[in-house]
């Protein structure tokens, strides 16, 4: 069948022109996308960069979006993406910086997002002669989770990470709850992992929009496992000390008068002790107050002890 | 210039337990591959690991076995080594994250696989390379490895007779950058694009295997390469781990009928009858999975793999299979300890041949050699890299850059590379395939020959060094040609049937003249045979 490719490309050492470039391909019915792609290299323009290693869906190297949505070129069939017209468009993956065509930048994308969770395990009889034992059912959940290619296409779903690249995102959120749901992994390591994630731009920034369950090829739920290391991280106590501030003064106020004492907020999750952080509040203290927009003064509203009541019935729940 | 003590090339199973183990043994470290490491090779090793962590095992029973696999071409001390290491190398990986599967006790579970005596392989699910893979990396980013991925290198450097570094093309910068070291450990994986079809990924271009192969170092026992008898596969390939075949699955013909039984035989034994039950006017051999309980949780790879490469719903139909090219036995000569003849270039893993898997490799054991030896050469190198002391590289990236250029230089022959890269594999499934005759030897050296030549005309338009795939492509491609001319003659000159090697001109094993390894060596510019004995 007769395919025309078309395909986003861009050009880094000609002041980084892009455009789309359209190649017509002869193609057997069967043909995967990323079969198209190899033959336009080999036969048209031996310039285009696209990534493939393991050509069969076994290592997550493809990434690419297909028609608007992101796949992997060597699972895709041809067929099934030419239906309406026989033309392909092909788009390197969103939210991140394109160095080459469909070659993105992985390392800020995804493999530095992923180091930075702290992904390993720091056993401390990691030389001891027998293993661990532990229940099939427990290695069975970790085994799903770690079944994760680190392709990248729940980032590439993310909500958030176009507007906050600084966000964990998604996959380092999957690749930290392996750690979390493995009934192997405890104290210290665990300890200096959750700080990360729980960092303010980790666990919390998630909107809950649920792209990225719906991108994961091998449908691991990154929205449902965000909400359980949250889950995990109130049970198990916040290890992130701002974090922990942030939470432990928010309860606090609500606890003690009813409703949220901003100021208070502020100035104890940055903590009391912290006078270089307290300066750096100043100017929004002062920009607020000049726009009137300082709350005034906190007090207990109606109702607050049958609040306090609520919150003291949840903790004891916990 | 970079300068570490050690500098791995290749970033799969073998490479990252090198690195891993040189920097525990203090070395300073570096990673180059030409891919991410988790993108890899060693992802697509589905089955399991061996290791005798049985009461019904021992280390003695597990040497046995490689031995009866490796039929006679296996160097007792490599054997020895896996089969002593095994256990505390698996049990390492435990401790440090891998989920294998449990038993009713919550001890590491063990599979069948092949034709082991016992049930040794230690697995996770059906993606048990992909799993150790992963966990091999985070104890890599634990040891605050540099990794320069998506590097290829183009040439090793030699200083008075020994490695010093290696030159390397940077798929980001476009640069050509020198890296000197202490020791280089070559971890390039094997060379299964040879074939086509084939079971590996595209990367697996023997490149390793040239770099040392243009020191003057020797490669062993090439003729022995390993077909996988359960592999789906037209244009794409979908490999069904064989330990299904343990667990109920049965290889059928198109009524039905069992036409293989598995039992006892040896990978190369099951894909020779696989072979020759697909070629008996029988029609096509399929697998049937649906006999294996519990389908769905054992081999959860299987059906995906199956369902997207070849459309099938494993779980309702047989999958047509045929034996696929898979992983070489031989590679680049080396000790036990992966020292090649080369002071301070040691090889490990797939690109390497240790003595280890003979002229057949127990399934279940690629995984397992990995790492046993992975971190013993990783320590090897860690210490000749203290005693030879930290030196600069003295060789320089020019003639690498001239080379580049001459590829890039443009002007069409009216080939290409994929046309001869599919020429080649075509030819290598045909005539170095299950079964080999002389004659089919001899018509395929000259075939390769005239490919390389084709090869040695055909430039690369695209000037550009900036992940120019078509240019690592075209160093690839001569790797993978000059390393089937030397397959072929290596397989010419073993006039015997032996392990993966069947020639149908030659039916018998030959002890008396054969029970050797062939050695390849480059003399003047062409490959040499020669042939070495056994070590007890």
């Amino acid at each position: 069948m007769e395919v025309t490719y078309k395909i986003n490309r861009k050009d880094p050492e000609n002041g980084g022109e892009s455009g789309y470039a359209t190649y017509q391909v002869d193609l057997p019915e069967d043909a995967t996308v990323l079969d198209g792609l190899q033959k336009i290299r080999d036969e048209q323009d031996d310039s285009l960069a696209f990534r493939a290693s393991c050509c069969q869906g076994t290592c997550g190297e493809c990434a690419v979006r297909i028609n608007y949505k992101a796949q992997f070129t060597c699972t895709t069939r041809i067929g099934d993406v030419t239906k309406k017209a026989p033309e392909v468009q092909l788009d390197p993956v969103r939210n991140i910086s394109v160095i080459k065509d469909l070659v993105f930048d992985m390392d800020a994308f995804t493999w530095d997002k992923m180091a930075a969770v702290k992904p390993w395990m720091e056993p401390d009889e990691e030389f001891a002669p027998t293993e661990n034992i532990v229940s099939e059912k427990d290695m069975a959940d970790v085994r799903k989770t770690m079944s994760c290619y680190q392709c990248g296409l729940c980032d590439e779903g993310c909500a958030v990470l176009p507007v906050n690249f600084d966000f964990l995102g998604p996959g380092a959120m999957v690749k930290s709850y392996r750690f979390v749901m493995d009934p192997r992994e405890s104290g210290a390591q665990m300890d200096a992992r959750m700080k990360v994630v729980e960092q303010p731009q980790g666990l919390w920034d998630c909107v809950h929009c649920y792209e990225a369950d719906g991108k994961c090829p091998r449908g691991l739920t990154p929205s449902t496992k965000i909400m359980e290391i949250r889950d995990v991280s109130f049970k198990e106590g916040i290890k992130n000390e701002k974090v922990g501030r942030h939470h432990a003064s928010f309860i606090n106020s609500v606890k003690q008068t009813g409703w949220l004492d901003e100021r208070k907020l502020v100035m104890e999750t940055e903590g009391l002790t912290n006078v270089a952080g307290l300066m750096k509040l100043l100017p929004t203290a002062v920009r607020a107050m000049r726009r009137g927009k300082m709350p005034g003064r906190h007090e207990k509203r109606p109702g607050a002890d049958q609040i306090k009541r609520i919150i003291e019935k949840a903790e004891e729940s916990k | 210039m970079p300068q570490f003590d050690v500098l791995v090339i290749g970033g799969g199973a073998s490479g990252l337990r090198a690195a891993i183990a040189a920097k525990r043994a203090g070395a300073s470290v570096a990673v180059l591959s030409k891919v991410h490491p988790l993108r890899t090779n060693s992802a697509l090793s589905p089955g399991g690991l061996n290791a005798p962590l049985g009461s019904d095992d021992s280390a003695e029973k597990f040497a046995q076995d490689i031995r009866s696999a490796g039929d006679g071409l296996c160097d007792t001390e490599a054997v020895n080594i896996l089969a002593a290491d095994a256990a505390r190398e698996v049990i390492w990986l435990e401790r440090v994250g891998v989920p294998f599967n449990r038993d009713a006790e919550g001890r590491i579970d063990r599979r069948a696989l092949g034709s082991s005596s016992v049930q040794r392989a230690a697995y996770a699910d059906d993606r048990t390379g992909h799993m150790v893979l992963h966990v091999l990396h985070e104890q890599f980013q634990r040891e605050d490895i540099p990794c320069f991925s998506e590097w290829f290198v183009t040439s090793l450097i030699q200083d008075g007779g020994a490695c010093t570094g290696a030159v390397a093309l940077g798929h980001r910068s476009g640069q050509l950058e020198t890296f000197a070291a202490g020791a280089v450990v070559l971890a390039t994986g094997g060379a299964t694009q040879l074939y086509r079809p084939c079971t590996s990924a595209v990367g697996t271009t023997g490149d390793g295997l040239m770099l040392a192969y243009d020191l003057g170092v020797g490669l062993v026992d090439l003729e022995m390469v390993q077909f996988h008898p359960t592999v789906y596969s037209t244009d794409r390939t979908a490999l069904v781990s064989e330990a299904a075949l343990s667990e109920g699955a049965q290889l059928v013909n198109e009524a039905g009928d069992a036409v293989v039984d598995a039992a006892g035989l040896s990978r190369a034994e099951l894909a020779a009858a696989v072979h020759k039950a697909g070629h008996n006017g029988g029609g096509p051999v399929s697998l049937d999975l649906r006999p294996v309980a519990d389908l769905a949780s054992r081999f959860p790879g299987a059906l995906e793999v199956v369902k997207s490469m070849a459309g099938i719903d494993a779980s309702q139909n047989p999958v047509p299979v045929q034996p696929v090219a898979h992983r070489p036995m031989g590679g680049i000569e080396t000790n036990a300890a992966g020292e090649t003849s080369v002071s301070g270039l040691y090889a490990v893993g797939e690109c390497a041949h240790n003595g280890l898997n003979g002229a057949g490799r127990l399934p279940g054991n690629t995984l397992t050699e990995a790492v046993v030896f992975g971190k013993r050469v990783g320590e090897a190198a860690a210490s000749h890299a203290r005693s030879a002391g930290a030196k600069e590289a003295a060789g320089s990236a020019a003639r690498d850059n001239e080379r580049l250029a001459e590829i890039t230089s443009g002007g069409s022959s009216g080939d290409t590379l994929g046309t001869i890269h599919r020429e080649l594999g075509e030819l290598m499934s045909a005539n170095l395939g299950v079964t080999r005759t002389d004659a089919g030897l001899a018509e395929a050296q000259d075939k390769i020959r005239a490919l390389q030549q084709r090869h040695a005309a055909l430039r690369v338009n695209n000037k550009s060094r900036i992940y120019n795939y078509a240019l690592a492509g075209h160093i690839e491609l001569g790797n993978l040609l000059k390393l089937a001319e030397a397959t072929a003659l290596a397989a010419r000159g073993r006039a015997e049937s032996r392990g993966a090697h069947l020639r149908s001109d030659h039916p018998e094993k030959d002890d008396s003249n054969w029970k050797a390894h062939t050695v390849v060596r480059s003399q003047d510019g062409s490959p040499k045979l020669d042939t070495r004995p056994v070590s007890a």
